[in-house]
């Protein structure tokens, strides 16, 4: 019953020689027949398609880009690099003896003397910090009262200086209660609105959001001072957003959202 | 009671039919997208610092949008970020050989533009060129198809494909959606 010459299962053979053939096939396709009748349409010969399919020789060349003739005016001249990340995480002693200069308006623990006035950095990421430091020094973003303060500072000193003030805790939800911002603003915040083309405001703000490096915590700072910042970015009176992530979000918001998306973030400790 | 090995083995045989069958359309399918649309993978590799795209050089925001060159090539250039596109619109002529360039500076985007053999990713790093032929005018949703975080759904762009006569650049190349 057991013959040693003859296969004991026949399908074998037949499953060896379907894979065989869908190999050859593949190979066949995927390296002459496609490339030929593609590059076809591209105007390569097929010799050429072939050995571009086989990478013997390399695709297009790149051709230089003719840049523009005016001057580049970035939003921003922050770049994130990872040491730059990394050093933002360290408070030293140095951020220490800087913040003296800030606690006139800042506070000494980075909760602003005046909400209304001054905005809180107790808490708020120091990446956040770092780049509105090195925005405010370049000019990207203007400002009456932080453009000079900031003007002595060199890189290492803002760094510090933001390491310093993200490490304080935010300030506690005060006793007398906010109003609620209701159902329609707390939609924007969770899912933005697709009819405006507009992503929710926590797929960028927020401790885990996996948004911009630079997007800043809003939640317990002052109503007065995001509702200040949004009109700004809406107007286009402040453009130190890197490619207008936040300009292109705060276009299409009407006075009365950015009221109630102020409120919202004022009163609540999540975001 | 235990079951005949010929059940099994018929049973066995059905599903991979099945198996075979699902592959097989897959792949006819990428065939099919491949010949008569026109998909092809990339042919060159250029890479392009992510960190400073901004700072300077060909991405930055003053150059971004359509342009033509002094030899009459046209390109639109496009940054990808989360969770928008810049520009948000670009015009290009229909049935005039044009070129999209892409890059991103923060993680992996995709885009395809409806309607046409447009599809590429946009990985940080790299700068994706797509060269086509638009034949349909009016305005072609583009969306980004590679999910790049919460706010991915809102993510699309406009590419508004005019009549030749319509494209009209200006003194310095340039052709903008909201110019028109
Ligand atoms: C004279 C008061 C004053 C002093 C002193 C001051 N700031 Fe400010 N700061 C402001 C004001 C006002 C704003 C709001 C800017 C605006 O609206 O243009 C601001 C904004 C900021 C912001 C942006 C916050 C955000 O979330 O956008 C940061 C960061 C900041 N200051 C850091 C500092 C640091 C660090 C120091 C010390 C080196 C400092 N400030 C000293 C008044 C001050
Ligand atoms: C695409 C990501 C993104 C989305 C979505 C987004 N933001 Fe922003 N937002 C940013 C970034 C990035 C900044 C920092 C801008 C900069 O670089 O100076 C910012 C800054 C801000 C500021 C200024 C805060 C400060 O301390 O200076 C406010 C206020 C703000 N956003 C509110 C909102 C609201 C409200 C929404 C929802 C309607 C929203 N953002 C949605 C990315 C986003
Ligand atoms: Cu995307």
């Amino acid at each position: 019953m057991n013959d040693p010459d003859r296969l004991e299962q026949p399908w074998r053979l037949w499953a060896s020689v379907a894979i065989l053939s869908v190999f050859a096939f593949s190979v066949l396709f995927g390296f002459v027949l496609m490339p030929v009748m593609q590059g076809r349409a591209a105007g390569i010969d097929a010799f050429e398609a072939i050995c571009r399919a086989l990478g013997i020789t390399p695709g297009s060349p790149a051709a230089r880009q003719p840049t523009t003739n005016a001057k580049a005016q970035p939003a921003t001249r922050v770049a994130w690099s990872a040491d730059l990340l990394n050093s933002l995480t360290k408070a030293t002693a140095a951020g220490e003896s800087l913040a003296g200069s800030c606690a006139g308006c800042h506070g000494r623990d980075g909760r602003a003397v005046e909400v209304k006035l001054y905005p809180d950095l107790a808490g708020q990421s120091a990446a956040a910090i770092y780049k509105q430091l090195h925005d405010f020094k370049t000019g990207s973003r203007p400002s009456a009262l932080m453009t000079p303060m900031v003007q002595a500072l060199t890189e290492e000193q803002m760094v510090a200086v933001s390491a310093h003030f993200a490490a304080f805790p935010v300030r506690p939800i005060p006793a007398a209660q906010l109003p609620a911002a209701g159902a329609a603003i707390e939609g924007l915040v969770a899912r933005g609105d697709s009819g405006r083309g507009m992503p929710a405001c926590n797929a960028c703000h927020g401790d885990q959001s996996g948004g911009p490096t630079e997007a800043p915590r809003l939640s317990r700072q002052s109503r007065e001072y995001l509702a200040a910042q949004l009109r700004a970015f809406k107007t286009g009176e402040r453009r130190n957003d890197i490619y207008s992530r936040m300009r292109s979000v705060a276009a299409p918001l009407t006075e009365s959202e950015i009221d109630g998306l102020a409120l919202f973030y004022a009163s609540t400790r999540t975001y | 009671m235990p079951i005949s090995e010929e059940i099994i083995v018929r049973s066995e045989l059905r599903w991979a039919a099945i198996s075979v069958g699902v592959v097989s359309v897959i792949m006819i399918a990428l065939i099919y997208a491949g010949l008569v649309h026109h998909i092809n993978p990339p042919s060159n590799i250029e890479r392009i610092d992510p960190k400073t795209l901004h700072l300077g050089g060909e991405f930055t925001e003053a150059n971004l949008g359509t342009r033509v060159s002094g030899d009459g090539q046209v390109t639109s250039r496009i940054v990808a970020t989360q969770f928008t596109f810049q520009p948000r619109c670009v015009v290009l002529p229909a049935n005039r050989r044009v070129t999209l360039r892409f890059a991103t500076p923060d993680v992996i985007h995709g885009i395809l533009v409806s309607g046409t053999n447009v599809n590429t990713m946009i990985v940080p790093g790299y700068v994706s060129q797509v060269h086509t032929v638009f034949t349909r005018t009016g305005d072609l949703l583009m969306p980004c198809h590679e999910y790049c975080g919460l706010g991915h759904s809102e993510m699309s762009a406009t590419v508004r494909v005019v009549p030749p006569d319509e494209f009209k650049p200006d003194a310095e190349g340039r052709v903008a959606c909201d110019a028109r």
